[in-house]
């Protein structure tokens, strides 16, 4: 049992669990290409079926990137690890500086999923880590998005849904 | 959305690959334990007999095979209990559902499963869904969810056989047992249905109104209970991969307690209206979570893990944006 509770099955497990019951994340995001960045929050919402979270990244040139993203965990999974909805409010109020891990919405642009939280310390927060060595683009404009043409399952043919 | 596309787009940033290996193989580790479907791995062809699934339980107290009281959770590791393989799905199944021996449709059913647009299971057209021509034709077409309507993305009520096969992370059940009726409780949209032990017989449905968990009967063969279902609202999805399920559907239940912490379930689903023959699902194991495991600060049992068609609608926003569509 103690390494069912260690940080490190945690890590793993919030990486790994929520892909099982998320909303489509393996389709609509690319997270087999996951990327670092600093960011600002601005607002966090701790709400099924899975928390979003508006951030703010400066890029070169002082340009500052409006984001939109949803959390790969769920409510369920954070209060069970301790993540309740205070304490994960409290640590991702309005303005916090964090570093995300993230993967790119396959339609592009300034739209992702946070696959990991870490506080300006380095410790996760909302119970995750970052998986080790994807490219840290903090600073590049748009981050990593997405190459070549883009053919998203199930868009009709006048790029809308079908 | 093309103006937010091209305005945004990059050029192409240079890229070492994909996740890491070690990341990678960390991912495959949990998956291993815990039956998610991660990844681009299921290497395997799905198992599509029921049974011959094992026991982990080395829990040799006595016990009463008739009690099925208790919190039940396919994810053990998530209390800090000990693992449970046979309570995932078998290897080779796309993340989890009714699975097992999927028969043919009717016309009528492949009709109404055209009508359904899932965004679970292998992604429509990829080269892993083209490549897995031994799973159904069903499991190999999800599309993105803002392209979709699963009725789950809308909140609307999953229906019996979608509840009981849910196995994501976390969801989890209770059976609160009486002498004539067994009340099941499921966290995930915290629903319940009650299981009527009285006696009485499966109503004539044409007399009710359809419900999305049915009416349901059961009696005692042996130690295993047998459960009749009946009078479904054919809005519902059977599983998350979108196959359809009418109003005359049967669902027979056969649960029973292998082990002390072991509950198991064989599920068939008689539909003749949308499928060619009876279909067993494959079949699906909880683990016994004690009491003081399944608990926050104190606090156990179930969460009140509600799916809130406004909280809905804002993610909604956010998973439209990840299409490309709404508001920049």
């Amino acid at each position: 049992m103690t390494i069912l509770r260690s940080g490190l099955f945690w890590l793993l497990a919030v990486l790994a669990l929520p892909a099982a019951a998320h909303h489509g994340s393996s389709i609509s995001y690319d997270t087999a290409k996951q990327w670092t960045t600093w960011a600002r929050v601005v607002q966090f919402n701790y709400k099924n079926p899975h928390p979003t979270m508006t951030f703010e990244r400066e890029v070169q040139g002082g340009v500052v990137e409006p984001w939109v993203s949803e959390l790969l965990t769920n409510p369920s999974m954070m209060a069970r690890q301790g993540w309740t909805k205070r304490k994960s409010e409290d640590a991702l109020a309005p303005g916090t500086r964090v570093k995300l891990t993230l993967a790119t919405s396959r339609a592009g642009g300034f739209s992702g999923i946070v696959m990991a939280i870490q506080g300006e310390d380095g410790a996760p927060i909302v119970g995750g880590g970052r998986p080790a060595q994807v490219p840290d683009l903090d600073g590049v404009p748009g981050g990593l998005q997405p190459e070549g043409d883009i053919v998203l399952p199930g868009q009709a043919v006048d790029g809308g849904a079908p | 959305m093309d103006g937010m596309v091209q305005s945004t787009r990059q050029p192409a940033t240079t890229w070492p690959g994909t996740v890491t290996r070690a990341a990678t193989a960390s991912t495959l580790l949990i998956g291993a334990l815990l039956g998610a479907p991660l990844g681009q791995a299921q290497p395997a062809a799905p198992t599509p007999t029921p049974g011959g699934i094992g026991n982990s339980d080395s829990d040799t107290r006595a016990y009463d095979k008739r009690d099925l009281s208790g919190l039940w959770a396919r994810s053990p590791e998530l209390y800090g209990e000990a693992p449970c393989p046979e309570c995932r799905e078998p290897v080779g199944w796309p993340g989890y559902g009714f699975f097992g021996d999927i028969p043919a449709r009717t016309e009528e059913g492949q009709r109404r499963m055209d009508l359904n647009k899932p965004a679970r299971g292998l992604e429509l057209g990829s080269a892993e869904a083209n490549a897995r021509t031994d799973l159904d034709s069903g499991l190999r077409r999800a599309i993105l969810p803002a392209f979709g309507n699963d009725p789950e993305m809308r909140c609307e009520p999953l229906g019996l056989a979608r509840l009981i096969t849910f196995a994501g992370p976390g969801a989890a059940m209770e059976l609160i047992q009486q002498q004539d009726r067994i009340l099941q409780t499921f966290e995930w949209t915290w629903d319940f249905r009650e299981i009527w032990m009285d006696g009485r017989a499966s109503p004539n449905v044409e007399d009710y109104l359809p419900r999305f968990n049915g009416y349901s009967v059961a009696h005692w063969e042996g130690d295993t209970l047998v459960v009749t279902s009946v009078g479904f609202d054919d809005r519902q999805w059977i599983d998350q991969h979108g196959y359809p399920l009418s109003s005359e559907a049967v669902l027979e239940e056969r649960w029973d307690r292998p082990s002390p912490n072991r509950l198991r379930v064989q599920l068939t689903l008689t539909d003749p209206l949308l499928y060619t023959r009876p279909w067993q699902a494959s079949t699906k194991v909880w683990s016994l979570i004690p009491k003081e495991s399944m608990a926050i600060a104190g606090w156990s049992g179930i969460l009140e893990d509600r799916c809130v068609p406004s909280d809905e609608s804002m993610f909604n926003q956010v998973r439209d944006r990840a299409a490309g569509l709404g508001e920049e």
